[in-house]
Parts: structure tokens; C-alpha cells; sequence
């Protein structure tokens, strides 16, 4: 049986026991999308919509986004990257552990629609995702394979935490990420100048629309009220002036840092494909070597920049 | 007025025509890069699907600067907004598909109507001449025909233009069309029945077209009242690309910016999907959660608008949210629980 298949079966059979014991009051998964290439999160509540829930190689969003503020038990079926924000979650008082129940699914990685239309422009009509390593896309006189390696989101190409070990059950094999994100791409990049760095983010968001779907797909951003959207005051404009937006993005960076599990879902909801990622990539580096810390990783691990230690290495906190 | 027809190797000579006094823009790039751009008459491309963005833009920029002040109190006019002008020039712009285009004309008379006129869309659109693109293989994202449009619609074109086989056919739809094809030096020839011919097969790839009539006859507040907005609600972001991408969407937020110098008041896009977008000055919100701002997009476009405007809806297939939007709401998927809660009224 293909893998996804089996996931899909393992993830209906959990979510039916688990609404039927009363463990969990909604089970928010994916079902498929009702365009090619698409999932959609789906909330369900009975047996018959657990029959609708699936996995796929484009369950791209990040469920732990629906997660902050909710009551009541619920489960979420969790990609490795996901699982880590849920638990960042838990650590952030967002949603009580007791409450949440993780489906934690060994992921393989999820692909890249934009890599897949550059291998194949011609309208795509129909995806079959029966093989484990590849893809086969149709359309109008075309079916062509697509090798899942070769369209790999980025985030998940250089994915360590690929099966969510500390998920309450795990559908599926266990599965190796890679051996370590080496960060090279950003290392390179914080070697160049100041001047050098703030062209590179500029050409990087010249096209945001500040549309915020990035923010709004992020498990991170769960401010009640975002600094961009407070009125009294007003901390930004509203126009498309570059210095807004820059704005927007190096404070979002900021506020992330530390917490960003690479899920990806920013640059996936992004509608002009922004690498979006790349801000929060530089402070992660940041923090992992300021602090050693990586988030997501265990239940009981503080965020870095929400504590205090006398034996920091900073000078001006002392 | 009849057809006209430029041959292949005249078409060069076409589009030079239409670039002569005016600027012509038409879809440049591919994929998600495809957009209207200044072009050489020899650089026009008909392999395109669609713009990435609709050409709202073009006379509804995302942010425009309306009017500005000076604080030098030293000269004349210290402290008093001046309009900065409407920015229209004479623009030719070819390629617009048929849903985009009337996605303008239906924008037009929020802009345009018989209680206002707003001049800084109006002086745009009147130096504007639009030249559509008909679709003879519409994309696996369009549902202009189930929306009440059809690959080869007409609404908001000043001329549609064509293939026939290698050359192009035109169909001037407006008397301002009708002088750029003359000028142009096409000629005349009758392709009413080709159209038929085109418009049927391209019509016949879009499937059999869902009926969503019942919403048009369906009781606004049995609509409004339905208990699934709650679960349609439920996985959307409120990220607001599906406003931000439809050609209809046109609300807008004015917002005033002060420097050491004066200030500008200017018009930027807004969304129904923000929370900000309906809070009071007093922190009283009217759509205080998602349900309610999810509501209002659907509600808008499918019955509101009908409503004022003659029966015509406020989407017109072009596919763009379907496409860009992040959880994969599908407006096909809501019109058709609003045709149901329909039926059950009934
Ligand atoms: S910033 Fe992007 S990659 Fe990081 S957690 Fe948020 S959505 Fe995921
Ligand atoms: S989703 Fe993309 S376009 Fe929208 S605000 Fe974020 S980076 Fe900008
Ligand atoms: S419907 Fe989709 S695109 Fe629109 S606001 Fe909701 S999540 Fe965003
Ligand atoms: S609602 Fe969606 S499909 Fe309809 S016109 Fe707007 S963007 Fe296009």
C-alpha cells in the first residue's frame, strides 16, 4: 500500500477513536483540496468527517496556527516541523498540554508547487500521489512524473526534526531528516556588509503586497492585536512604502526569533512567493548560537528571549 | 458594427497602431511574474493564461497618493490639501481576459454611478482604450461561465480581440474600440459565426456549469442567517489575498501621512477579511470574528451586488482566490451551501 494511503487510513482510525473516547472534541486535519496540488485544514467532529481527513504530499499548512486560544480537547495531525510549534505552544501558555493531542505523522517532506510548475508549465488538470518518491502531474495531452526529491519545499530539504517524536502516537515509519542544517546560505550571507545585507532583503520584499498572509499562516503569530494593525498608534502606515514594509518584516523576524520551527507555511501562503523565511533564518542562527536552543524540542524548555539568567552571556543584562 | 480580422504578418503593424500616442501594456511573464508591462509592439505575447494579479491596479493602484499639503507658511496655500490629479494617460491595454474586464466594469459603478463620480478613477479609465484577449483554452482555474460570463464576454471591453487560427479577429464592442480598429487599418471581414464556434468549445471545456440561481432568488437574511458560515469560517487565515487578487474587490482605507515637509492623503487597498477593517473609534467591532468577515466577502459578492447591480455578480470566475488562497476556500464550494440553504428556504 503507498505510504500516504496508510498514513491516510492510520490518521481516520486515530481520530475516530480518539472523538469517540471523548479524548478529543475535533480533530483538525487536511482534506483534499478541490484544486490540483491543494489540502485544505479541515475541523471533524464525527466519524463520517474523519472519512474526509487525508495525508498528501501538499498538507503544507501548519495546524498548530489553529491552535492558541482554543478550549476544549482537540487533535491535530502533526508534520515534524508542526509538532515542534505545538509544543512551542504549550510552552508559551497558548493551549493547555492536557487538552492537546498530537497525530504525529513521520513526514517526508512536502513539495513545492512553484518547483513543480517550473518543471511542468502546461495547466495542470490532475496530481496522483500513489508512488512514495514521486509524483505523476496530467494534463490536457501530458502526464509527466515529477521526482518528490527535486521539488522539495526548501524547509524541508534541510528538515532535521522530520518525525515528531514527542507526538502522543506516531502514524507511520519513522523517518530520517537531514543530519544537521548547516545554515550555509545564511552564514554566507551575514559575512557581507551592512549595506550589502539590507539590498539583499530589500530585492527579497519588493514585491510583498503586506497582504499578511504570512503572518496569519504562522503558528507564531497569535497577538491578539499585531503591532501593524494598532491604531493608537499607529506604528505604521498603510501605503506600500518600502520602509513600512520593511519594517513590518524585520519586526516580525524579531518577534519570531527563537521560536520559528521552519514549518514553511509563511513562504507557502505567501501569494507572490517571498522567501519570508529568510528573516526569521538569520535570528534563528542568531539564537542557536547566542543560546544553544532550538524550540519545539521538549515540553518544559523557556524561549530564550523570555528569560532571565544570571550567568548570561550578555553584559548589559547583569 | 462588424468583425475585423489582422492578419499574422500584419500583427506587428496592429500593435504598433495601438501604441501610437498612447502606451501599450499588455501580460508580460510567466507564471507568477506575469504581468501588464509596457511592450514593444513587436514583443506581444498571446501565450499567456492570465495576469498573476488583475489589472485593477491599473486604475485602483494599491496605494495612490489623492491629495498633499505643504506647512510652509511662507507661501501660498500652507497647510491646505491640494489634489494631486487623477495620473490617467492615454493607455492602450491588450490582453485583459473577459472575467478580469468586467471585474473592472462591475468596480466601475462602485467608482462611477449616479449619486458620484470619483475622478481619480475616472480620469484613468477614460483615457484608457481596453482590448481583450478571449480564451480559446481557458485555465483548470476558471468558472467564468458559471459565474454568468463565458471566455469570449464583452462586458467592460472596448474591443474582443481573438484567435483565428494564426491571425487575430477583433470585435469592437464601444465606439471608442470601434475608431482604434478602423485606424489600426484591420479588416472588415464577419466572424459573428466563428465567435459562436470559438465561444461553444471554449464554453464546453469549463464542464457543465454549476446553476447558483437559487441565491439570486433566496431570501438575503435566510442566506445571511445560515448556520454554515460557521464551519465555511473555520480554517480561514483572514490573510486577505483573496480581496487583495479578485478584480472586483475595491474597497479601499484613506489614511493621512505627515513628514517635516506637509503631508499626503492617500487610498490604499483594504480588506474585509482584517479585523481592522469594520473596528469603531469606540473598540465596538460589528464583524468581531472571522465568521462574520468570511460571511461578508461571500454575501457580498453573491447577493449584495447582484442586488445593485442589475442581477450581475460580484465574481466573475476568474479563479485568482481559488488559486492563491492559502486553506483552499473555494468560492465554487460556498456558492454552492449558499444554493443549498437556498433550496431548503424554498
Ligand atoms: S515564521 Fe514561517 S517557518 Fe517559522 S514558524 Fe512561522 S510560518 Fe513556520
Ligand atoms: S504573505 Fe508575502 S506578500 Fe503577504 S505580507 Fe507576507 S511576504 Fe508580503
Ligand atoms: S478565504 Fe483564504 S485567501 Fe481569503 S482571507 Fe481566508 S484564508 Fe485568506
Ligand atoms: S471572487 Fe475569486 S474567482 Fe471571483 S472574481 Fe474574485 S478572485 Fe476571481
Amino acid at each position: 500500500m503507498p505510504a500516504l494511503t496508510d498514513i491516510t487510513n492510520k490518521i481516520r482510525e486515530s481520530a475516530k477513536k480518539l472523538l469517540a473516547s471523548g479524548q478529543a472534541e475535533v480533530v483538525i486535519g487536511y482534506r483534499q483540496g478541490t484544486i490540483p496540488m491543494t489540502t485544505s485544514p479541515f475541523f471533524a467532529r464525527t466519524a463520517d468527517e474523519c472519512d474526509l481527513l487525508v495525508w498528501s504530499n501538499f498538507a503544507r499548512i501548519n495546524l498548530a496556527n489553529y491552535l492558541p486560544g482554543r478550549a476544549g480537547k482537540v487533535a491535530m495531525v502533526a508534520k515534524g516541523c508542526d509538532a515542534r510549534s505545538a509544543i512551542g505552544q504549550v510552552t508559551e501558555n497558548q493551549i493547555l498540554k492536557d487538552n492537546l493531542y498530537i497525530i504525529g505523522v513521520p513526514c517526508t517532506g512536502m513539495i513545492d508547487t512553484n518547483l513543480v510548475v517550473a518543471k511542468e508549465a502546461r495547466p495542470i488538470r490532475e496530481v496522483v500521489e500513489t508512488a512514495d518518491d514521486s509524483i505523476t502531474v496530467k494534463g490536457q495531452g501530458f502526464s509527466t512524473d515529477i521526482k518528490k526529491d527535486e521539488v522539495l519545499r526548501r524547509n524541508c530539504k534541510t528538515c532535521v526534526n522530520r518525525t515528531p517524536k514527542l507526538a502522543n502516537e506516531l502514524v507511520g515509519q519513522e523517518v530520517n531528516g537531514a543530519a544537521a542544517d548547516d545554515f550555509a546560505d545564511i552564514k554566507a550571507l551575514l559575512a557581507k556588509t551592512p549595506a550589502e545585507r539590507m539590498g539583499y532583503f530589500k530585492d527579497l520584499i519588493k514585491d510583498c503586497l503586506r497582504c499578511y498572509a504570512c503572518r496569519n499562516a504562522c503558528p507564531l503569530c497569535y497577538c491578539p492585536v499585531c503591532f501593524v494593525d494598532e491604531t493608537r498608534p499607529q506604528w505604521l502606515g498603510k501605503s506600500t512604502d518600502p520602509m513600512d514594509t520593511m519594517t513590518f518584516h524585520l519586526l516580525r523576524g524579531l518577534h519570531c526569533a527563537g521560536r520559528c520551527t521552519s514549518c514553511g507555511a509563511c513562504e507557502t501562503a505567501c501569494p507572490v512567493n517571498i522567501k519570508v523565511r529568510e528573516f526569521n533564518r538569520v535570528m534563528e542562527l542568531t539564537v542557536q548560537n547566542n543560546w544553544n536552543y532550538e524550540p519545539g524540542l521538549s515540553w518544559d524548555q523557556k524561549p530564550p528571549l523570555t528569560m532571565f539568567q544570571t550567568d548570561d552571556a550578555a553584559d548589559f543584562i547583569k | 458594427m462588424s468583425e475585423y480580422i489582422v492578419k499574422e504578418n500584419a500583427l506587428v503593424d496592429f500593435f504598433k497602431s495601438l501604441a501610437s500616442g498612447r502606451r501599450l501594456l499588455t501580460p508580460q511573464g510567466l507564471g507568477d511574474k506575469c504581468k501588464l508591462e509596457e511592450t514593444p509592439p513587436d514583443k506581444v505575447n498571446l501565450d499567456f493564461s492570465n495576469t498573476h494579479m488583475s489589472p485593477k491596479s491599473l486604475l485602483f493602484p494599491q496605494t495612490e497618493a489623492l491629495m498633499a499639503f505643504h506647512n510652509d507658511a511662507s507661501k501660498p496655500q500652507a497647510f491646505v490639501y491640494q489634489s494631486l490629479g487623477d495620473k490617467g494617460e492615454p493607455l492602450a491595454v491588450f490582453g485583459i481576459r473577459p472575467c478580469d474586464a468586467k471585474g473592472l466594469s462591475i468596480a466601475n459603478k462602485v467608482f462611477q454611478n449616479d449619486r458620484f463620480t470619483d475622478n481619480y478613477w475616472k480620469g484613468k479609465i477614460d483615457q484608457a482604450v481596453l482590448v481583450g484577449l478571449a480564451c480559446d483554452n481557458p485555465s483548470p482555474q476558471c468558472f467564468c461561465a458559471a459565474m454568468g460570463g463565458s471566455p469570449f464576454g464583452e462586458a467592460g471591453l472596448d474591443v474582443l480581440a481573438f484567435r483565428q487560427g494564426k491571425d487575430l479577429g477583433l470585435k469592437p464592442l464601444t465606439p471608442k474600440g470601434e475608431e482604434l480598429v478602423k485606424a489600426s487599418g484591420a479588416q472588415t471581414a464577419n466572424l459573428a459565426d466563428a465567435i459562436k464556434g470559438l465561444e461553444a468549445e471554449a464554453v464546453k471545456s469549463q464542464g457543465v456549469p454549476p446553476d447558483y440561481k437559487g441565491i439570486d432568488n433566496a431570501d438575503l437574511m435566510a442566506l445571511f442567517n445560515d448556520p454554515h458560515w460557521l464551519a465555511t469560517a473555520e480554517n480561514c487565515l483572514n490573510c486577505g489575498v483573496c480581496t487583495f487578487f479578485c478584480p472586483t474587490c475595491h474597497c479601499f482605507d484613506i489614511q493621512d501621512e505627515t513628514s517635516e515637509k506637509g503631508g499626503v492623503r492617500m487610498r490604499n487597498w483594504d480588506t474585509c477579511m482584517s479585523w481592522l477593517f469594520t473596528v469603531h473609534g469606540t473598540g465596538h467591532n460589528p464583524r468581531p470574528s472571522k465568521t462574520e468577515r468570511v460571511r461578508q466577502r461571500f454575501m457580498h459578492k453573491l447577493k449584495y451586488i447582484p442586488l445593485k447591480q442589475d442581477g450581475v455578480r460580484g465574481c466573475t470566475g476568474c479563479g485568482r482566490c481559488v488559486a492563491m488562497c492559502p486553506v483552499n476556500i473555494d468560492i465554487r464550494s460556498v456558492a454552492l451551501k449558499m444554493t443549498q440553504t437556498a433550496a431548503s428556504q424554498a
